[in-house]
């Protein structure tokens, strides 16, 4: 039993889980509060990653100092779409809101690509190329700061909706609207910050992939549909779920790469085929829908 | 097809999450029967319906329709069984005509399929006979209350069926309406329809039933004639704390 | 239901017809082509409409038009099939993957659905990437051209391809299954109860969209010459197939072919000016209909224009 190979395996995709569940998190945000699956997240998080790429290369920020920065420009960048795109439709069929948000991810894709043109950007740092040597392990220490920071923000995350007052109204209304409204909860600015701060979210992880991928206009897209696979895997629009469901696919990912001839190329394909196999075989995804 | 009984319901079980909104429910329908299904609100009614025409399914028990078990039959199937039934909130898709409305049952619910001449036919005779003679070209939104059950009811009655369920038709109805609605039914009975109704119009249900069954929290409680059932001591305690006023409409 | 025949109708048609007819000789090489690609598109757009008629919306059009495309070139590669027959072949696979996919997931609603059919697309994707010696992989498979190149015979081609669409969608609104596919889009259970089983009908809806995506693919990849994974199974490609009906407006007939002729207009536009990104405009497009125009463009035009075509359902 080729041991190392297996903890290696097991950590690159703990690793990597941490990243996804950051995307996630925004993402799992916004379901949560006002049941709306935003097509356009994953090209939230391309926006995040290409501010810290500018950032860095005009400005020279470090990425990780930059991290805070991008969150808070794609919080400012979130709060319009939301105000003159998202809050008109919120009582919609889904399917137009489907559309919508997919028309809104289209846009932005095209729009990075006019703008940035379609070369693959990366930000390498004096550090990037660095790893921790233990035992049997190699840890990338890139890899490994991503991770402890995405944590960060998802304890960030926990302890706001918990803790703070807007936080704790945001749950309050995924909850029951009606009865938030009727207790004096300000239900459309609540949805308002909600958006805003799963855009941050967006963009604080998007700076997170811009250190361990590379950096172009349709990474949102192929996020996204990492993203999607983890809430279907783990249900939609909870916490602990897409922490569940970011660890499943890191770790299938991973060993799928390590232990499948030519697996790296097959692993990218790893989300898709759990997205048709878990909904053909249960409709309502892995751990059940907890809203319809 | 000698058997007198067309529906048989025995020990139906349903459970939502921990709670059981039907629970061991049995009774049966004769051909030719109007059978009223009452009961407080909440008491299991339209979960009965659901059941029977395949929406849901049981946790347990036999549906026999004919003698034919009809659980774990998908609706379409129970419809082209041969039951028909309205929805509680009228759904009429909006969409479409009238006619278009009632052509679309007509062209699937029944067996064997018939062809579209056929089916636009039997649907202006349908919508004569429901009252939607002059209507029929009318989009279901610009229509009144009454009018949207008549497309309900004549949307069911396009499959032919041979057991016909009524979920509220008479709420929101107007004396005159009501009073047309029970000649109504009474002439469906005549022409050979079985019909089983979810009432709360106390009047309407003590008019017309032959029989009547009583429902609360999931589970039968009484059954026999309107005077029966109006005499029982447990019908009446479950209606208890429910206010019943002079026109005896039973109301929450 | 409408009328469908009126005399005013017939000579329009037929007046259209013997324009069409004569078309090639009216407009240069390159607006020839231009011609082709939008027919193409008007094939795609219609077909998609089809299964939206059951309300599903299907963000995946690209997997069929893929294995369309790679079923024409692959099967001239190895056995020299004819074109037109490849095509043939790419619509009839195309079918049954159809089939058997909407069998597997065409009972999830609305957005499962649409997330379903943009992970297969992808995940074909990756498959081609992955198997190079089948099917050629990252490279392309390349084809020689069409008719030798006679872009007059593929006008013709394409242009008999979107006649028998639109009549077969022209066929489907006058039969009762525009009833089920309407019955089911507008309230499912509903129609579920009145006998109608949504399975089989939204299978058949997606069959014969798929019949006509997959002979588009097909088409394109004898006409490009040259096909790759990235391109054919690529998200432009699901996202063009529903930005014009949606834009011209659903459940139509004429809409989908308005939306594409504009679409299209817009589009050329756009390629001269930016050589990436000209898909902008899709986005634009789609949240402004939604926001704006939920109707299409038909939802605009519904006072004036109709009574010369007869009555159109709102």
């Amino acid at each position: 039993m080729d041991w190392p190979s297996l903890f290696q395996s097991i950590a690159n995709g703990i690793l990597i889980a941490g990243l996804y569940a950051a995307v996630t998190l925004g993402l799992t945000l916004v379901l949560g509060v006002m049941g709306i699956v935003n097509f356009a997240h994953g090209e939230l998080v391309m926006l995040g990653a290409y501010s810290t790429f500018w950032l860095f290369t005009l400005l020279g920020i470090d990425p990780m100092l930059s991290i805070a920065m991008s969150g808070l420009i794609l919080f400012f960048i979130g709060l319009p779409i939301y105000r003159f795109t998202i809050r008109p439709i919120l009582k919609d069929p889904p399917l137009n809101q489907l559309l919508l948000t997919l028309g809104i991810s289209i846009f932005l894709q095209n729009l990075a690509m006019i703008l940035w043109k379609t070369d693959s950007r990366s930000v390498i740092t004096s550090y990037s190329g660095m790893s921790l040597h233990l035992e049997m392990v190699h840890i990338g220490l890139t890899r490994l700061i991503t991770f402890l920071i995405a944590v960060v923000l998802t304890v960030f995350l926990v302890f706001f909706l918990h803790k703070a007052r807007p936080g704790r109204a945001m749950r309050a209304v995924s909850e029951n609207n009606t009865a938030s409204w009727l207790i004096g909860i300000n239900v459309q600015k609540t949805y308002l910050l909600a958006f805003g701060v799963a855009s941050g979210l967006a963009g604080a992880s998007g700076a997170l992939v811009s250190t361990i991928m590379y950096t172009f206009p349709m990474v949102g897209f192929k996020l996204s549909l990492k993203a999607f696979c983890i809430l279907i895997l783990g249900g939609l629009g909870n916490i602990p779920g897409a922490l569940f469901g970011s660890l499943i696919l890191g770790l299938t990912e991973s060993f799928v790469g390590t232990y499948v001839p030519e697996g790296s190329g097959w692993a990218e394909g790893i989300s898709f085929i759990l997205i048709m196999v878990i909904l053909i075989i249960k409709p309502t995804g892995l751990a059940g829908t907890r809203r319809e | 097809m000698g058997n007198i009984f067309l529906l048989q319901v025995k020990k139906l079980t349903k459970h939502f999450g921990g709670l059981a909104a039907v629970q061991n429910v049995s009774f049966e329908i004769r051909r030719g029967e109007i059978v009223s299904l009452i009961g407080p609100n909440g008491a299991g009614k339209t979960t009965i319906f659901n059941l029977i025409s395949g929406v849901y399914a049981p946790d347990s028990g036999e549906i026999l329709l004919d003698n034919e078990n009809l659980v774990g039959r998908r609706p379409f199937e129970v419809c082209q069984k041969g039951i028909g039934r309205t929805f509680q909130i009228m759904q009429p898709f909006p969409h479409m005509t009238v006619l278009e409305n009632v052509m679309t049952s007509g062209l699937f619910g029944r067996v064997p399929k018939i062809s579209m001449r056929q089916a636009k036919e039997e649907t202006m005779e349908l919508c004569q006979l429901v009252g939607l003679g002059d209507k029929q070209k009318a989009f279901p939104r610009n229509l009144t209350v009454a009018d949207q059950k008549r497309i309900e009811i004549a949307r069911a009655l396009a499959v032919k069926p041979k057991l016909l369920l009524l979920d509220e038709v008479m709420s929101g109805l107007t004396p005159t309406e009501t009073g047309e609605a029970i000649k109504l039914v009474r002439r469906l009975r005549e022409n050979g329809t079985t019909i089983f109704l979810i009432e709360h119009v106390m009047k309407v249900v003590m008019n017309i039933s032959d029989r009547v069954i009583v429902l609360h929290h999931g589970e039968k409680i009484s059954e026999g004639t309107s005077t029966e059932v109006a005499n029982d001591p447990k019908v009446i305690e479950a209606y208890l704390g429910e206010h019943v006023d002079e026109s005896g409409e039973a109301s929450c | 239901m409408n009328r469908s025949f009126s005399w005013k109708t017939v000579i329009l048609l037929i007046t259209l017809a013997i324009f069409m007819i004569f078309y090639p000789k009216l407009v240069d090489s390159y607006f020839l082509h231009l011609t082709v690609a939008a027919f193409l598109a008007m094939i795609m757009a219609s077909s998609w409409d089809i299964l939206a008629r059951t309300g599903q919306v299907s963000v995946g059009q690209a997997g069929l038009f893929g294995i369309g495309a790679y079923t024409a070139a692959l099967l001239y590669q190895k056995v020299h099939l004819p074109p037109v027959l490849g095509m043939l072949a790419g619509a009839i696979f195309a079918m049954i993957v159809a089939v058997f996919l909407g069998y597997l997931t065409l009972r999830l609603r609305g957005i499962y659905f649409a997330i379903t059919t943009i992970a297969f697309a992808e995940a074909l994707s990756v498959i081609w990437l992955m198997t190079p010696g089948v099917t050629g992989g990252a490279m392309g498979v390349s084809t020689p051209p069409l008719f030798n190149g006679n872009r007059e015979h593929a006008y013709y081609l394409i242009l008999v391809i979107l006649a028998l669409a639109i009549f077969v969608v022209w066929l489907i609104e006058k039969s009762r299954l525009n009833f089920a596919f309407t019955a089911i889009r507008e309230n499912e259970e509903v129609a579920n109860v009145m006998g109608i089983n949504p399975t089989r009908y939204k299978v058949l809806a997606f069959m014969i969209s798929a019949f006509f995506t997959g002979f588009a693919g097909g088409f394109y990849s004898h006409y490009n010459t040259y096909i790759i994974p990235y391109e054919v199974f690529g998200l432009g490609i699901s996202i063009a197939c529903l930005v014009m009906p949606i834009f011209g407006g659903l459940y139509t007939i004429a809409g989908p072919i308005i939306g594409t002729i504009l679409i299209k207009a817009i589009e050329e536009y756009l390629r001269v000016t930016f050589s990436y990104g000209h898909q902008i405009a899709y986005g634009l497009i789609l949240v402004a209909v939604v926001l704006f125009m939920p109707e299409g463009l038909l939802g605009l035009w519904k006072g004036r224009i109709l009574p010369f075509f007869g009555r159109v359902r709102q």
